[in-house]
């Protein structure tokens, strides 16, 4: 790849999380949570955009970016208030600036007019009364380079003079960059810009150390500026040009009107720092020494004065260090650690095999191989894990949208963002959950009319949660609106001839009818979820996952559609059955417990079927082998072992396989990308002697039998 | 003498040197060319500055172009560069 290409994927790549942070933020400003630190870190998001758009020369977006910068920058001074309606905007604008990075990207077009209307609006935000808007002044002129060449002139330096500084206090910026700044390529002249940028500038330069041209390094540093920039800019803005630079340009960042009794009404939100000041006293006599011993001193001596007057500074989002790390050698790293797994396992078979005792040296030494086999894949998994936050920061721009296009008034609560899963997992959460969250507002929710007439709040609410469930993630997206209608559904149902008219359907089965293909309840086709791609592509793509999806519904109420997904695509634990001649794993996550049942515990039902009587209620005994069709007869549920399944389709089942050989930890690895997709199995993987072993669909096999068992045959499309 | 168009890191040592080989010369320099000014390169002009006139002989930068006086004047050199610190 062109390593200017590398860059700008790069940049992208925290374009992404810059406007992740920058949604975070206004939300939190939305709920009302304004403090400074969270306008600090919008306020940043959108300047670190906007300064790496300039370095690739995204004009529009530079252009845009600045506006929106401006008026975030009017309420970090205090100017603005964060009140709902300035939020509301500002998060329309990230996501008119969402569309600027998607645009760089080459992945969609911005919608100019929009774009330039919603400047319009920013900069009419912060417009003062009867003055032209600020920020539309800075939209036609961007950087500071107005005046011309003049001839160089020897006057005091100042900038953008229509603009005089609102109070006496500032900021008194001291900046003394090393000559390992200028060998890498950084020039004090950039700095300089940036900060011009920012406003109203005067910048003194301090020759004094310059020693005359017989006595030049020209590579060394000697020169140090001085920068007063108005009160009102933002601390954290004027440390950002510095940030990547750290020690190599050492600051000194004070307010000088720290004596001044107006100083804390003009930036209320900038309190003095004590300690850098004190430095800005100390250092020149301590720079004074460093110099005279030598060139490379004074980077010495500032550092720590930088330290200090840094202490302030907000703590780099995320707190410790990160690395990115392309995807393809964490994933290669996984597929080796699977083997790792697979290998011990057949190490432990063969010298189990050998007979060697298990308080044996080699046995034991197996078991802490083992341990530590485990420790190194849950900690290989812990990389690729992600907080599912990353799917759900796109989802409030999309609950907007919904919300306008069906002129609905729409409340998106998020709960358990943090939750973590792995990457691969994350990747395909998307579609469902973004379907999910349009059925809940097109057909879930009432219209504003409809819900003042049932007596109920005119905004309606859609939740979107994640949590962890017996080691699986589960996604639950919940509506307050009116309820799956059950008799319109199964009108429709039967109408399409998917049920039989005189079927008997409990609610929950009734309600399922709508993951089947070609069902759809809208009337007329929506613009919203009316696309073509119904819940039996949702419930496809998750049970593709390994997942499930249920729904429970209560009319007048609402909904829930519940997902329920495996936490990682890689490893499974599971329990090792034989059937037949088949060794097969069953999930252990869907096994409550196992037990070889009494006679008296079984019942006939009919020629073929039989419940098993368990603590006082009767559960289906499914014979696994006979589901998966490999014996045409059912084992003596007697001589073989139960498996009590929970299946999130038709509650709980007793599988029948002939023996348990163990439970251990296997390698999933997929049938659909080697073989094919088979009913009733979930993947496959392989066993310490190095045979193919099938993992169990627990949930497909009980729905396959009860939908066989069931005398509505056209039910069985369900599955 | 003519400045190059850029005057950043890399054309630092060179300009010093030019200059030097020009020293107890009046000197008008012309900065009509130049694209960019950096923090070195000022240094090392108002270092030759400050030399010639410790001879006593004349220094000028004539004709500068936009982006030299832009750049000079981002880094507050005007002072510097008029009137001896």
């Amino acid at each position: 790849m062109d390593p200017m290409d590398a860059i700008k994927q790069t940049y992208f790549q925290e374009c992404d999380e810059l406007l992740a942070s920058l949604e975070e933020g206004l939300l939190s400003l939305e709920a009302g949570e304004a403090d400074s630190d969270t306008i600090n870190a919008v306020f940043r998001a959108v300047h670190s955009v906007k300064g790496g758009a300039g370095a690739f020369g995204f004009d529009a977006m530079v252009s845009f970016a600045h506006v929106f910068e401006t008026t975030l920058d009017a309420m970090r001074s205090g100017k603005l208030d964060p009140d709902p309606e300035s939020v509301k905007l500002m998060l329309r604008a990230a996501d008119v600036l969402a569309d600027h990075v998607a645009a760089a990207k080459g992945e969609g077009a911005v919608d100019e007019t929009r774009a330039h209307a919603m400047a319009d609006e920013l900069a009419a935000l912060v417009a003062p009364e009867g003055g032209a808007p600020r920020a539309s002044a800075a939209v036609a002129a961007p950087v500071a380079d107005e005046g011309g060449a003049d001839d160089w002139g020897f006057k005091p330096l100042k900038f953008g003079d229509d603009d005089p500084p609102a109070s006496p206090a500032g900021w008194r910026l001291i900046m003394r960059p090393t000559k390992a700044m200028y060998a890498k390529g950084h020039d004090a002249l950039l700095f300089l810009r940036e900060l011009s940028r920012l406003g109203p500038t005067a910048t003194t330069l301090d020759t004094s150390w310059l020693p005359n041209l017989d006595g030049l390094d020209p590579e060394e540093s000697y020169c140090t500026w001085t920068a007063e920039l108005p009160a009102e800019t933002p601390e954290i803005a004027i440390r950002d040009i510095f940030d990547f630079v750290g020690d190599d340009c050492p600051i000194e960042l004070t307010l000088t009107a720290a004596v001044s009794e107006e100083a804390p009404a003009a930036a209320p939100a900038a309190p003095i720092d004590i300690d850098a000041l004190l430095n800005s006293v100390r250092t020149p006599t301590a720079e004074r020494e460093a110099l005279e011993g030598g060139a490379e001193k004074p980077a010495a001596a500032a550092p720590a004065a930088d330290k200090a007057a840094n202490k302030n500074a907000p703590a780099p989002a995320g707190g410790g260090a990160t690395i990115r790390v392309d995807l393809e050698r964490v994933d290669r790293m996984i597929d080796l650690v699977g083997e790792l797994v697979i290998n011990q396992a057949m190490l432990q078979q063969r010298v189990t095999e050998s007979g060697a005792a298990r308080s044996s040296t080699i046995a034991m030494g197996l078991d802490e191989l083992e341990q530590l086999t485990r420790e190194i894949q849950d900690s290989v998994m812990a990389i690729r894990a992600q907080p599912v936050k990353s799917v759900f920061q796109r989802m409030p721009r999309l609950v907007r949208e919904a919300a306008s296009a069906t002129g609905k008034q729409v409340r998106l609560v998020m709960e358990g963002e943090g939750t973590e899963v792995d990457k691969t997992v994350i990747e395909r959460l998307s579609d469902p959950i973004t379907h999910m969250l349009r059925n809940a507002i097109d057909h879930g929710l009432e219209s504003t009319e409809e819900r003042i007439a049932s007596g109920k709040q005119e905004e309606g609410t859609v939740r979107l949660a994640a949590l962890h469930r017996s080691g699986r993630i589960v996604i639950e997206v919940s509506d307050d609106g009116k309820g799956i209608n059950r008799p319109k559904v199964r009108e429709i149902a039967v109408k399409k001839g998917l049920v039989a008219v005189d079927a008997n359907l409990s609610d929950e089965e009734i309600d399922n009818l709508i993951f089947l293909p070609g069902f759809s309840t809208a009337t007329s086709v929506s613009n919203l979820s009316g696309r073509g791609v119904g819940m039996d592509v949702v419930k496809r793509s998750i049970q593709a996952l390994g997942g499930r999806i249920t729904i429970s519904s209560i009319p007048g109420k609402g909904s829930t559609f519940t997902l329920s997904l495996p936490l990682t695509l890689a490893v499974l634990d599971g329990m090792v059955v034989s059937v037949g001649a088949q060794t097969l794993v069953a999930p252990l996550t869907t096994i409550i417990e196992t037990l070889r049942p009494k006679p008296e515990e079984v019942r006939r039902l009919g020629p073929r079927g039989a419940v098993l009587a368990v603590r006082g209620s009767h559960v289906p005994l499914i014979d696994i082998g006979v589901a998966l069709g490999q014996r045409a007869e059912p084992i003596d549920p007697t001589q073989g072992v139960v498996l009590l399944v929970e299946s999130e389709v038709g509650g709980r089942a007793a599988l029948v396989a002939d023996e348990i050989q163990g439970q251990r930890q296997v390698v999933i690895k997929s049938l659909e990308a080697n073989f094919q997709r088979v009913e009733g199995v979930a993947a496959a993987t392989i066993l310490g002697d190095g045979r193919v072993a099938l993992i169990l669909d627990v949930d497909a096999v009980v729905e396959k039998v009860f939908s066989d068992r069931r005398d509505a045959a056209p039910l069985a499309k369900a599955s | 003498m003519k400045l190059p168009q850029i005057l950043d890191l890399a054309a630092a040592t060179t300009l010093r040197t030019q200059l030097m080989e020009r020293r107890g010369q009046k000197l008008a320099l012309d900065g009509g060319e130049v694209e960019r000014l950096g923090g070195l390169c000022l240094q090392v002009l108002i270092a030759a500055r400050n030399q010639w006139r410790v001879d006593g002989v004349d220094f000028r930068i004539v004709n500068p172009s936009p982006a030299f006086a832009d750049g000079a004047r981002l880094m507050g050199a005007d002072a510097s560069l008029g009137d001896a610190p």
